[in-house]
């Protein structure tokens, strides 16, 4: 198909490969800690979880909360400080440079070994299918197989062999017991959940959401530690406890005191950190590293107790909660948000009082992306790899509107685009609140960024989002004021905020953090494409012969009946998994409630309440999330044209060609999951024409107005019949549009489509990128196409193009890639996002994935090594479209 | 269709181009040229009629095609697909690549209208920012002139800048009617000496420098000589000092130098020419720039490749 197509400017000769701009190294001290980040594998270890275990089987009977509070606390008491020469700031989630650990108390099943009793049982119910379809990307830190000592597990995390009994028998005193578990029992109350079952199997919807990932894809706030330090939290739980003591609403009461004892275990987490440098100190030679291990421990001494006194004790403290949420539940997408007009007040002062010069200042921040790289999510491998790519999404945000209403990008967020630049790790992904107010020179420094390669920033419209929010939140409260507030969370989710006032040198600072639970949460990728081919063939899955939907009996005589057909099995889809889904949740916020990250966000804190019991301000989080948009619209375009409106050929015809693989190999047979490289068999001949139909039928991404209005037909259904659904929150769900990486494996289990994709390969990605080689008429055809519908009635929609250098070449190149940038968004597009590469380094890539350790691709909304995607994704990548042009 | 609506045969347009003209363009491909240069990247704008586009690799010689065929221009010989593209010329049908399942066979151009054609570029202005246009290239765009001063005067009608590449290879009355409705004009040369000229391009430059002169003096907005560099044949310095007592001659002072280069090297087979250009170097840079170097010295403003000041 790809090769079809004729490309005007033929194919790039390897002489001409342009290369990326050129760009400033990292300074030494970052440059150390990334060939650190570089040697070191992921690794997963049991102290957090066995000291938690402990602590939670020795206060059985206490007050759920108060239990969960002290195993918080007892974990963070015993993690083993470990700090790097070099580094200025100290913590990390685990004792490992990568480390992690499993929070078997969410789920217990999924990392035991695979002959292990408790995984054949899960892989009864479906809740496993996802993983054996995904596959993790070989080279850097991945642990696919066990080394040595080291056993592998979840196919990422190397775990200390003498740690596994460890965690075998801290995961069976959780069986039963997990929300995982709990939620099971009882979700299989709800009617049809049977049909949830073999919605699972059949993998149309890839995950559930209350055990997986039940926190993430939303915007930390840090405004209480750095307004009040810990002490002065802990001083206003005190406070409120004496006044909520003995009275109605008592549950208050036990949040308090067990935001106090989790305090307290953070606190002994930092103090066993400073101590750790006051000892390095002691034995170290070298002055200056003397001078550093005694600065970081009186500053982690400080923090412990105290507000900060300049840019750099926020940063630590920023950095120290950030990891203290990660550390209370298995989460991804959790954003530092807006960390640049967070930060601004210290930072000014330290730049006026010479504390700090513009050198230091990007040193620091290129530690804190050097930090955040480090960050890994335990969790199995169908959700690390199949929906995270290794990624974990702590997604740092610039520009938008200020609370008045001004632009709100500052000098700070220049540098941390420089920082960026300069150090371009995957973490943290960094993205652009596009609006009309902010000043061209910031901008262009984006497009700069954007231009070395890294993929990041991604551009998303403040004014769409402010649009979304206002309307799916309007009814919590949401003004005009605090949609400003806004921030991504996660990869991609518009996700709500609040405007804090700072009390800074005798002024009010409003800054912006987070103000509402996880998002993305609900009702997790459905397949699009797979039920379409459901209803194609009567509600049967015909890959493994099992029947997910009742028949629905009808004869799809018209265009009409099918895409009836389509929207009856998607809403049964949506709706058993809403219902199970918030069984799941419930266990979750009575097992594990969050106590970290509900202490942040406001207003739990004021109001008493942790944010499973809606203590946050906003509380409409809940969505549905789809993949596969140009697969679906592509193939009722298709059918539509083919069986109904020309009649081509005949219903059944199709269903032959489907199930024929329209006479080519599978993509398990060629190894590869790209349409680009799929082979004919000896069937070919039979089915050619109708794939010729299918293939030359109108495709999304042309500006065509047959396809496109399919399209449109199928957001404004979509975006409109969430809202029919409730969270557990009482609030309606609403749509959220981001594949991640799920079109890999989600595809790999789904059978020839009618828009002429064959077996097993990858879906397109995101939901407004064309699917690879077929949106032939250049990208501005392709943005008609994507802002055909009212991008602000979904949480996100996302357009991933790869471009080649040469198109965006030198100064004048930046200017107009900017033009490009900026048409889309004002057409009313959300998110678009570039790979400013070329397929020749991504195939070599895929070859030799030791050299090209630094090459960084955006796959989905998302910033990762190359060698560290999975195959099929990485296939997906090399046969997009590129616009090159010399 | 609108009765007053003319006809034209494109190969392509393209959105999102950044190196001919000011701002972010679209290029509008013309079908057709008089000229057959040896290094041409665009071998499928030579011919002015839709075309059969031949790949190959594609090809399981079911023949389909050469059964489809109502001219029998389509034979087999060899385990290789024989066109006669003289017939294919006056096709109207191309049902040899409506029959292709493969798409090893693909039709190369197409007509459109000028309606249409203007439909196109007004939804593509939507995103070409602040500056910006059309610009007419191919092929050859005033190989077909009326369809070519009707889109022009239709889009300056409208405020869109617009703009031109020529090979100068045409009567004068052919660009005439354009002149009014262009805001820049890119004009290529290849070479001073005539016998050299029409050794690679199959023509002389005789019409070519007269028409530049023609323009130079008459022209009321932006023209930019371009020419490709190609080693070996216009690089070495007597013919740079040539190119600028030409330009200088004519009162036009800027040129932009283009690089050669192969991309359109897989082109050819698509439409049955053979690659002549395989013997090619592409040019050095400091080659480039002892060009630009010589001919600034003469007073004249030199662009190398894309790094262009529009």
């Amino acid at each position: 198909m790809n090769e079809n197509s004729v490309n005007y400017y033929g194919k790039m000769p390897d002489p001409l490969v342009g290369s990326r701009e050129q760009k400033t190294p990292p300074t030494p001290r970052a440059a150390a800690a990334r060939e650190r980040y570089f040697g070191t594998r992921s690794s997963a270890s049991m102290e957090f979880p066995y000291w938690y275990t402990r602590r939670w089987e020795e206060l059985e009977g206490e007050i759920p909360v108060i239990r969960r509070a002290e195993a918080l606390k007892a974990g963070f008491e015993h993690l083993t400080p470990t700090i790097y020469p070099g580094e200025l700031l100290a913590m990390g989630k685990a004792s490992y440079l990568r480390g992690s650990f499993p929070m078997p108390w969410l789920s217990e099943a999924f990392f035991m070994a695979a002959e292990d009793k408790f995984y054949q049982e899960a892989l009864v119910s479906g809740k496993l299918t996802a993983d054996t379809f995904t596959t993790m990307g070989t080279g850097g830190g991945n642990v696919t197989q066990s080394i040595g000592k080291v056993i592998s597990i979840a196919g990422k995390f190397g775990l200390r062999v003498e740690e596994m009994p460890v965690m075998i028998e801290v995961a069976k005193r959780w069986k039963d017991k997990s929300v995982d578990d709990v939620g099971h029992r009882y979700e299989q109350k709800v009617p049809g959940y049977k049909e949830k079952e073999a919605i699972m199997r059949s993998v149309i919807c890839m995950f559930d959401s209350g055990y997986t990932l039940p926190q993430g894809r939303e915007v930390v706030n840090y405004y209480y530690p750095l307004q009040y330090g810990i002490e002065g939290i802990k001083a206003i739980c005190g406070d409120a406890i004496a006044e909520v003591a003995g009275k109605p609403g008592m549950d208050r009461l036990y949040f308090y005191q067990a935001v106090k004892i989790m305090l307290e275990g953070v606190q002994a987490w930092i103090r066993s950190y400073a101590k750790e440098a006051s000892l390095l100190a002691g034995l170290e030679k070298d002055a200056q590293q003397k001078q550093e291990y005694e600065a970081m421990s009186e500053r982690l001494h400080w923090i412990s107790s105290h507000p900060p006194r300049n840019f750099h004790d926020a940063l630590q403290i920023l950095w120290t909660f950030h990891i203290a949420v990660l550390n209370e539940d298995a989460i991804s997408g959790l954003s530092p948000g807006r960390v640049g007009q967070v930060l601004l007040p210290w930072w000014q002062r330290d730049m006026k009082s010479g504390l700090l010069d513009r050198d230091k200042s990007i040193e620091l921040l290129e530690c804190m992306r050097m930090k955040f790289t480090e960050i890994d999510c335990f969790a199995s491998m169908g959700v690390v790899g199949g929906v995270l790519s290794g990624n974990t999404f702590n997604n740092l945000c610039l520009g938008g509107l200020t609370k008045e209403g001004t632009s709100a990008t500052n000098e700070l967020e220049m540098l941390i685009l420089e920082a960026g630049i300069r150090c371009d790790t995957p973490q943290p992904t960094l993205s652009i609140l596009y609006d009309e107010k902010l000043p061209e020179e910031f901008l262009l420094k984006g497009v700069e960024c954007t231009k070395i390669g890294t993929g990041y920033p991604a551009w998303v419209s403040n004014q769409v989002a402010m649009e979304f929010l206002l309307k799916n939140y309007g009814h919590e409260g949401m003004t005009l004021e605090e949609a400003r507030a806004w921030s991504i969370g996660g990869c991609l989710e518009t996700s709500p905020g609040s405007w804090m006032p700072l009390e800074f040198d005798g002024e009010i600072h409003w800054i912006p953090g987070g103000s509402a639970p996880a998002t993305s949460v609900g009702v997790h990728f459905i397949s699009l494409p797979k039920i379409l081919e459901v209803a194609l063939f009567d509600g049967m899955d015909m890959r493994t012969g099992e029947r997910i939907f009742p028949p629905h009996g009808l004869e799809l005589n018209s265009y009409e009946e099918l895409w009836k057909v389509f929207r009856d099995y998607f809403s049964r889809a949506v709706h058993v998994l809403t219902l199970t889904n918030n069984i799941q949740h419930d266990a979750w916020r009575k097992i594990a409630p969050s106590l970290v990250n509900s202490m942040l966000k406001p207003d739990c804190l004021a109001v008493g309440k942790d944010i499973g019991q809606m203590g946050s301000r906003y509380n409409t989080t809940f969505n549905v999330e789809t993949t596969g948009t140009a697969n679906l619209v592509n193939s009722l375009a298709s059918l539509k044209l083919n069986i109904y409106d020309e009649k081509n050929f005949s219903l059944e015809d199709y269903r032959k060609a489907i199930l024929a693989n329209f006479g080519y190999h599978t993509a398990k047979e060629t190894g590869s999951f790209s349409l680009i490289d799929q082979t004919p068999n000896q069937d070919y001949d039979t089915w050619k024409k109708i794939h010729k139909l299918s293939n030359e039928a109108p495709k999304y991404g042309n500006d065509n107005t047959y396809v496109d209005g399919i399209l449109r037909e199928w957001e404004t259904w979509f975006c409109d019949m969430t809202h029919d659904y409730l969270s557990i929150y009482d609030q309606p769900l609403y749509a959220c549009q981001i594949s991640v990486s799920t079109h890999g494996p989600m595809g790999a289990v789904t059978l020839a489509s009618a828009d002429g994709r064959l077996c097993g390969t990858t879906f397109s990605d995101a939901s407004m990128s064309a699917y690879p080689g077929t949106d032939r008429n250049g990208p501005y055809a392709l943005f008609n196409s994507a802002t055909c519908w009212d991008h602000s009635e979904s949480q996100n929609s996302q357009l991933n193009i790869k471009i080649h250098p040469s198109a965006v070449k030198g100064r004048e190149g930046s200017r107009k890639f900017l033009e490009l940038i900026r048409a889309y968004l004002r057409k009313g597009g959300f998110h678009v996002q570039f790979n400013v590469v070329d397929s020749r380094m991504l195939k070599e890539a895929q070859k030799e994935p030791g050299k090209y350790r630094g090459l960084m691709v955006r796959v989905a909304g998302f910033t990762q090594y190359w060698v560290e995607l999975g195959k099929q994704i990485q296939d997906e990548v090399i046969s997009r479209t590129e616009y090159e042009e010399i | 269709m609108d009765s007053a609506e003319l006809t034209g045969t494109l190969f392509d347009i393209q959105g999102f181009s950044v190196h001919d003209g000011p701002g972010c363009r679209t290029l509008i491909f013309f079908k057709g040229c008089p000229l057959s240069c040896h290094w041409c990247s665009n071998p499928e704008g030579k011919n002015p009629f839709p075309e059969p586009l031949y790949r190959q690799q594609k090809c399981t010689f079911d023949m389909l095609c050469m059964d489809a065929c109502g001219h029998k221009a389509i034979s087999l010989e060899k385990e290789n697909l024989t066109i006669d593209r003289e017939v294919c010329n006056s096709c109207k049908t191309f049902d040899c690549t409506s029959a292709c399942c493969t798409g090893a066979l693909q039709k190369g151009g197409y007509t459109i209208t000028t309606g249409e054609l203007h439909r196109l570029i007004e939804r593509d202005r939507q995103y070409w920012g602040s500056r910006g246009g059309i610009t007419l290239t191919g092929g050859e765009p005033f190989f077909q002139p009326e369809f070519a001063a009707a889109i022009l005067k239709r889009c300056h009608d409208a405020y869109v800048h617009t703009a031109a590449e020529t090979c100068g290879d045409i009567p004068v009355s052919w660009l005439q009617p354009s002149l009014p409705y262009l805001d820049w004009l890119f004009f290529d040369l290849k070479q001073m000496d005539p016998a050299r000229h029409k050794e690679w391009t199959g023509h002389t430059n005789q019409q070519i420098l007269a028409n530049a002169r023609w323009l130079a003096s008459r022209f009321e907005s932006r023209m930019v000589y371009r020419m490709t560099v190609v080693p070996g044949y216009n690089d070495y310095p007597e013919h740079t000092r040539q190119l600028a007592s030409f330009l200088l001659s004519t009162g036009r002072k800027e040129i932009n130098l283009l690089p050669l280069h192969h991309l359109g090297r897989e082109k050819y087979a698509l439409t049955g020419h053979s690659y002549y250009t395989e013997v090619l170097t592409t040019p050095a840079m400091d080659s480039l720039q002892g060009m630009k170097e010589i001919l600034e010295a003469e007073g004249i403003s030199c662009y190398l490749g894309s790094e262009t000041p529009f």
